[in-house]
Order: C-alpha cells, then structure tokens, then sequence
C-alpha cells in the first residue's frame, strides 16, 4: 500500500503556502493591476453624478455601491461583453452543449433506446462533461503525410467562422447583437462561403481517402444547396426592403414571414439542413459508408472543436431561420413587470439587503424577446434534429438533383409571390396589412 | 463629395472605413472564438499520454488495410456540369439581391428589364439542366 506523501511536513506545507500566496501577489501587482487599466482604459466609460468615471475612480467601485450598477450596465453594452457572453460566444456555447445532450436523448427517444444514462445519476446529465474529459485526454494523432499547419488550424478555423455567424444573429431587442452591419444577409452568406472551403482544405491537408472523398461530398453538397438557400431569402428581402436582420426582425411585429412565404420557409429549412451537414443530406460524414467522411483523421480535442463548431453553427442557422420566418424575438408579453420598489429604492432577500437603485440589470422588454426567441430557436433545433431519427441518407444524385431541378424552382415561386402581394399593394409601404 | 468613398445620406458623409467597422465585431467574434479554445488543443497536448510510436500509428486509417497510395490522388470529378452551372447561377442569385433590397423605392416598370434577366437565365438554365441530365456527356 503506498501513501501519497510519505515525507510530509508540516512547516514545509505552510510555507509553500506563503511562496504560492507571495508568488501571486507579485504576479497580480506586476501583471494583473496594469492589464485591468489597460482595458479600463480602451472601454468608454459612462458619466456619473455629473463626472466622467476614469479607471482610477472605477475601481472605488468596491467602496461605493451606487457606483457599482452604472459600471456593471456600461460594461453590458461593451462589445467585449456582447462578444464573450450574452448574444456572442458564451451564450451560443451553451446552447450548442445543451444540444449535444438533448440531441442524444431525444434521438433516443425516438428510436425506444435510453440513450446517456449513467454519467451524472440522473438520466446521464454529466455525460457532456465526461465526453469532454475525455476528448481532453486523448491523444492527437496526427497522420506522417498529413500537411500539419493546415491540419492544425482547420478546427479552429471552423469553430471561429460559425463563432463568426453566430454573431450575426440579433438576440433581443434594444442592441443585443454583436455585429449589426446594414448588409446582414449578405454578410451571412459570405460567412456561410467559408465553410466547404474548410472543409475541402481540411480533407486536403489530411491525405486520407476517406477523408478526400468526404471533402469533394461537401463540395458537391454546397453546390447543390447554396443557390436556393440564397434565393429563398430572397422573398423576404423584397416584401422588407432591407438587408439588416434587426429590421427584418423588427418587420415582423404583427405577423411573422412565414405566413407570406411558406415554400421560402421549406426550401430555407431544407437548405440549412444540408448547409449542416445533418440526416439526410450527411453525405460528407456517412459514417457507414466512408469512416466519418472529411473527419476521419481527427483525434481527441481536435474533433472536440469541431464538434462544438458543428452545433454552434446549428445554433446560428436555427437562429437566423427563427429571425427570417419566425418573427425573431416578438411575442406576447409574458415577464412580469419588475416591482416598482426594486427599481426605485433596492431589494430584500432574507438577510441580503441591497438598496441599490435600478437593480434589474436588463429591462422587461430584453428578457422577454430573449425567452420568445430562445424557446423559437430551440423549437426550430429540435425540428432540425429530428430527421436525424426518422430518414435514411440520400444518394449524391439525389442530392444535386434536389437541389437543382426541384428547390431553385420553388424558390423561385416564392419570389413571384412576394412580387404580386408587393405590386397588388397587400404589402409593403402603403399596403393594405401593415 | 460624390466620391465612391462617401455615401450622400443627407449632411452625413460615411467613411467606408465607418461602413466597413459595422463588419469589425464579427472578427472579434472569429479571433474570440479561437483564443478561447485553441488553449484546449495546447492543454489536450500537455495532459493527453504520447506513448512510444510506431509508424503504423501515423498511417492513414484505412479500416485495418495497409494503404497503398497516397490519399491526395486524381480523383474523377463527377456531376462537372453542376459545377460549371454554380458558377454561373451563384452570382446571379446575388445580383438579385441588389434589385430585391431597393424594389421598394424603385418605379413598378423597372421589374421588367428584371424579367427578362430571369427569362434568359431560366432559358439557359433549362438547356445546361437539359444537358446535365444526359448521361455520358462529361
């Protein structure tokens, strides 16, 4: 039997304490201190009691509550904030894990198996957890012949270009979005181009067959699927006039585009479904016909981050078909009203006593647009991964052939549509619906 | 001050540079997301065993065969037609949207010259899909 330390003193564990507590004091003062005022300094700070706070008043923050809320909300709005947490990385990563896991239950589901189970007692809910443990762990394998720069940087080139869709997507009303360009859609369709190009660069740089064969698949798949997935749009652009997604959303108060471009709708969903690389339309990874298709040869964190990349970039396309056709973040109003007392004078929590004025730190009608649009998208998920149960894949002829002869066509119809409710003065400024 | 640099919008001059910093937060969001997880290909690479290797490790999966050529080989490429049409039809569905996002200010007759845009592209569609359809033609 062996012991985990067997010359343990005492003394010398308290003073390994003291070297860790003096190294990190020294490390704070020397490094930490300059960098926070290097970035106090790069954001733009807001005017309280009639004085514009600069870094060093900021961090009296700690010392004077009533400045601590103006601080926190300006730092909401950053762009640094909205990049890492809310409409941007951080928020899209945990919806994209959270499907990962619902993904493999509800498929489940479907198909009369239990699917996780063990990991995490209850219904397998640490299984995600585990998997990643896992995937950290794990050796990266990378093939003698592979073109090892390329092979590198294709994950993380992937994941940053759905990160980079995603932040396309405007969240809730009122701003939150990380990038607002007056030509969303397009600039959504230049990110979309980038993504068979990674591939194709990925399976290149591997020198597998599997994963060369796979590669020419997504070619083919994106030739087959970009046309009518950017003419479906299309109609929509017509009846709004506009490229920007927050005022296509904002387009949609009283009725969603759904209604008026139904056969848009169903060629979009097709269409990202094969943009997705999902059932049926995963010819690029048939995994029962060519290993995993252009992933093959990724091993351990590497296909770790291409996974992550693959459902951060369902998330964004679920998001930007719940902003084109599903009325993006308009509802009902269902949050409740913030008491008034909150607002003007602080909150009571047992023991907790803060008497800090506007506490809500996002306002009713932000959390209400964010619940609207996550419980759309979410539908709009679960509508995407539901084929997965049900449908076998297609054949590469089929796919073209879909693409082709049937969905430009449709397409097509609804663009005529869009054109007659805009001529026959249904839509659009002066139209009879409003 | 009607240079391509500045767009007239009433006593506003844009820069194209402001124009173009709409677009900025979307490299943030790119650079973001790859300083954020590219420590985890460095710590899977600290942590994760490297054991003793053997060449056999680092040959291409081939489902327990021994390769025998190399993986970036000449490769038939099939359905080219589809390939040639892309070329084609990608643009001109991107063409549209610069008459679709400014129907609204333009006068009803300026639909036309676009319907006879799609007419003659329909035509030439119909013959390529005419000649995609026929087998053994590439």
């Amino acid at each position: 039997m062996s012991t985990i330390a067997p010359q343990f003193r005492l003394s010398r564990f308290i003073g390994s304490l003291f070297d860790i507590i003096f190294w990190v004091l020294l490390l704070f003062s020397l490094i930490g201190l300059p960098v926070v005022f290097i970035i106090l300094f790069y954001i733009k700070m807001p005017i309280i009691n009639h004085q514009l706070l600069t870094p060093y008043l900021a961090l009296t923050w700690m010392a004077d509550p009533s400045r601590t809320l103006p601080i926190i909300k300006t730092l909401l709005h950053t762009t640094f904030f909205h990049v890492i947490a809310f409409p941007g990385f951080g928020f899209a990563a945990l919806l994209a894990a959270a499907t990962i896991f619902v993904e493999r239950k509800f498929l489940a589901k479907i198909q009369l198996r239990v699917g996780p189970l063990y990991c995490g007692k209850i219904e397998g809910i640490l299984q995600l957890m585990g998997d990643g443990l896992k995937l950290i762990s794990k050796e990266i394998i990378i093939p003698a012949k592979a073109d090892k720069p390329i092979f590198w940087v294709g994950p993380l080139l992937f994941l940053g270009t759905a990160a980079a869709l995603v932040s396309l997507i405007p969240v809730a009303p009122g701003g939150w979005v990380v990038a607002n360009p007056n030509v969303g859609l397009l600039a959504v369709f230049a990110t979309i181009g980038f993504f068979p190009i990674i591939t194709v660069l990925t399976a290149w740089a591997a020198n597998n067959k599997w994963t060369f064969i796979g590669g020419l698949r997504a070619l083919h798949q994106m030739i087959a699927f970009e046309i009518p997935l950017i003419l479906s749009l299309l109609s929509i652009v017509i009846l709004t006039g506009t490229l920007n997604l927050t005022q296509i959303v904002e387009s949609q108060q009283h009725f969603w585009w759904i209604i008026f471009a139904p056969i848009s709708a169903i060629v979009f969903f097709i269409c990202i479904i094969a943009e997705l690389e999902r059932v049926p339309f995963d010819l690029p990874e048939a995994e029962s016909e060519i290993v995993a298709g252009w992933l093959t040869e990724f091993s351990g964190m590497m296909y770790g981050l291409i996974q992550l990349g693959t459902y951060l970039k369902l998330y964004a396309f679920a998001g930007l078909f719940t902003v084109l056709f599903l009325g993006g973040w308009n509802g009902p109003s269902v949050w409740p009203q913030f008491p008034a007392d909150i607002v003007t004078q602080g909150i009571t929590i047992g023991p907790i006593t803060a008497k800090i004025a506007g506490l809500p730190l996002f306002d009713q009608e932000m959390l209400n647009g964010t619940l609207w649009f996550v419980i759309k998208t979410v539908g709009v998920i679960l509508m995407i991964l539901l084929p997965r149960g049900v449908f076998p894949r297609i054949r590469i002829d089929m796919l073209l052939h879909t693409g082709w002869y049937k969905l430009i066509g449709l397409a097509f119809i609804n663009i005529f549509i869009a054109l007659g409710l805009l001529y026959a003065g249904v839509l659009g400024p002066g139209g009879l619906i409003q | 001050m009607h240079s391509f640099l500045y767009s007239p919008i009433g006593l506003l001059a844009t820069l194209v540079g402001e124009a173009a910093s709409s677009f900025s937060p979307v490299l943030l969001m790119f650079g973001f997301a790859v300083v954020a997880t590219g420590p985890a290909l460095i710590l899977s690479r600290m942590i994760a065993p490297r054991k003793t290797p053997s060449p056999v490790k680092f040959l291409p999966m081939e489902s327990g065969q021994v390769p025998k050529e190399e993986g970036r080989t000449h490769f038939m490429m099939q359905y080219y037609s589809y390939v040639l049409m892309f070329v084609v039809f990608d643009v001109m569905s991107i063409f549209l949207y610069a008459w679709g996002s400014s129907i609204i200010g333009l006068p009803k007759t300026a639909t036309l010259p676009i319907i006879a845009f799609l007419g003659i592209m329909f035509a030439a569609f119909g013959y390529a899909l005419n000649q995609a359809g026929r087998k053994n033609i590439w």
